[in-house]
């Protein structure tokens, strides 16, 4: 055959486009099951990480860690109403394809969306950890528009319900080496013992533009800003003041404090 | 002897790296740690090798008018399985090095080894050149991350080396040196030492002074 002429550049793009598609399928197919359990591993790791409950002074096997993150007190949320509701499974309810599915979801007015969000899901999976009776932390899912990327996190708070226990965000693709240091346990560290609202239950919390100083009024409310990642602290700000805002969990918030959540039971 | 000139050359004397100064961009972005540059490293040289492989068995068979789209189509496919597979087996390598391993599609390594030596050589030579810019590009990433992870978090593969200063220690880590611009600064450092010993790379200068006639004088 002519190494030259359009019949024969046809056919090598199409074999070449059959053999390299039928590559890259496979490997997808194959490794899809095994991405899809990590992700599951890691972001249950990155709430259990929340709650307290894991030793600190050792590695937990996986193994150990999904036993004990499946004995959790997992709830679903009703955002909107604050409600907690049981017609939806905590352990197979997707937030993320709920955003976009148009009966859970709902439009995020763009004058109350700074965390760019533009539909959320109507529903959220919470966490509730029990010390004995005792409410101890409470781990509410939020994510928000990055510099490049979504962020997906998790915040925990105490039963006051505005001091920070902790944060995590568990996917993120913001710049190596600068906005990806959101993810970073060093930097995460300081939100615990943070303030979340003020007196009026507004979010005061933000991410600083330098290093916080001790004793300054906003110290309560503010963790150092990152050196090079200005736009994702920003991004961090704003996701934290819609989630703990009007349209996002205050509802919740205001619910449970009038009327505490009790052990064992799903609906209140 | 030609074949291993073609595993050995591309490691100093045509770097792909500091002679051709191509794939910048990933030297300067990842070589923040020294555990994502080998990671990068080994992806970049298993990409290279099969795409350099495949490149060659079927080169006598491509249409000039349509190369680049089959080795780009060859390439592309590789690195998406990589990919897959870090972020299979791999999954917190696959987190910190992010977008950067689907963007070893646009390192100018791959694609010009495929260009320079798989169109014109047998699958042996190919697979030798692939392995050897491999390494060559392997070299210059760690040299740059160990110097980067060193000076600015005093830690090397995350194991603290130097004791912080903010910890307690002797050592004020530099943040400059994690963030991009000082991989393009040691990366520039590098070359001129390089160049400094192997004269045969510099480049003859684009302009030259036009020399004035004899005996004329400057206005």
């Amino acid at each position: 055959m002519a190494r030259e002429g359009p019949i024969k550049a046809v056919v090598v793009v199409l074999l070449t486009a059959l053999v390299c598609s039928s590559l890259v399928s496979g490997a997808v197919v194959l490794l899809r099951p095994i991405q899809l359990n990590n992700q599951l591993l890691d972001r249950s790791r990155n709430i259990m990480a929340l709650t307290g409950l894991l030793p600190a002074d050792r590695m937990v096997k996986d193994d150990e860690m999904l036993v004990l993150f499946k004995s959790l007190d997992a709830r679903v949320v009703n955002v909107d109403t604050g409600q907690f509701t049981t017609e939806l499974d905590p352990d197979t309810f997707d937030m993320r394809r709920a955003a976009n599915d148009a009966e859970l979801s709902t439009a995020v007015p763009a004058s109350e969306d700074p965390a760019k969000l533009g539909r959320r899901s109507r529903y959220a999976p919470v966490y509730l950890v029990w010390d004995g009776q005792e409410l101890d932390r409470l781990i509410l899912p939020v994510r928000g528009a990055g510099m490049w990327s979504m962020l997906y996190g998790y915040i925990a708070l105490q039963p006051d319900f505005t001091t920070i226990a902790g944060m995590t965000f568990y996917e993120q693709n913001e710049t190596p080496g600068l906005g990806d240091q959101i993810a970073q346990p060093r930097w995460l560290s300081q939100w615990s013992g943070k303030q979340l609202l003020d007196d009026q239950g507004t979010p005061r919390f933000h991410v600083s533009e330098g290093k916080v100083e001790p004793g300054a009024v906003h110290a309560p409310f503010q963790v150092d800003g990152l050196t090079g990642a200005t736009v994702t602290g920003n991004a961090v700000t704003n996701l934290v003041h819609y989630w703990f805002g009007p349209h996002g969990y205050q509802s919740l918030l205001q619910h449970l404090e009038a009327q505490p959540p009790r052990r064992g039971e799903d609906e209140s | 002897m030609a074949l291993n000139r073609s595993l050995t050359a591309p490691l100093i004397d045509k770097n792909p790296i500091t002679l051709h100064v191509l794939g910048i961009c990933s030297a300067l972005a990842i070589t923040n740690s020294l555990m994502s540059s080998l990671v990068m490293s080994v992806a970049l040289t298993i990409v290279l090798i099969f795409s350099n492989m495949a490149i060659s068995l079927v080169r006598h068979h491509l249409p000039s008018s349509v190369r680049l789209i089959v080795q780009i189509t060859i390439i592309a496919s590789a690195v998406t399985v990589i990919d897959q597979f870090l972020k299979a087996y791999m999954p917190d390598a696959a987190r910190t090095l992010s977008v950067y391993v689907a963007l070893i599609v646009t390192n100018c390594i791959v694609l010009g080894r495929a260009e320079a030596c798989a169109m014109s050589n047998d699958v042996k030579t190919s697979i030798l050149d692939a392995l050897g810019n491999g390494f060559g590009y392997s070299l210059v990433l760690i040299v740059v991350a160990t110097i980067r992870e060193l000076l600015g978090a005093g830690t090397l593969l995350g194991y603290q080396l130097f004791e912080l200063a903010q910890n307690g220690g002797w050592f004020q880590e530099n943040q400059l040196f994690l963030l991009a611009p000082s991989a393009f600064f040691i990366i520039g450092f590098l070359i001129w030492l390089i160049r400094t010993f192997k004269t045969e790379q510099n480049e003859q200068p684009d302009f030259r002074p036009m020399a004035l006639p004899t005996g004329e004088k400057r206005p």
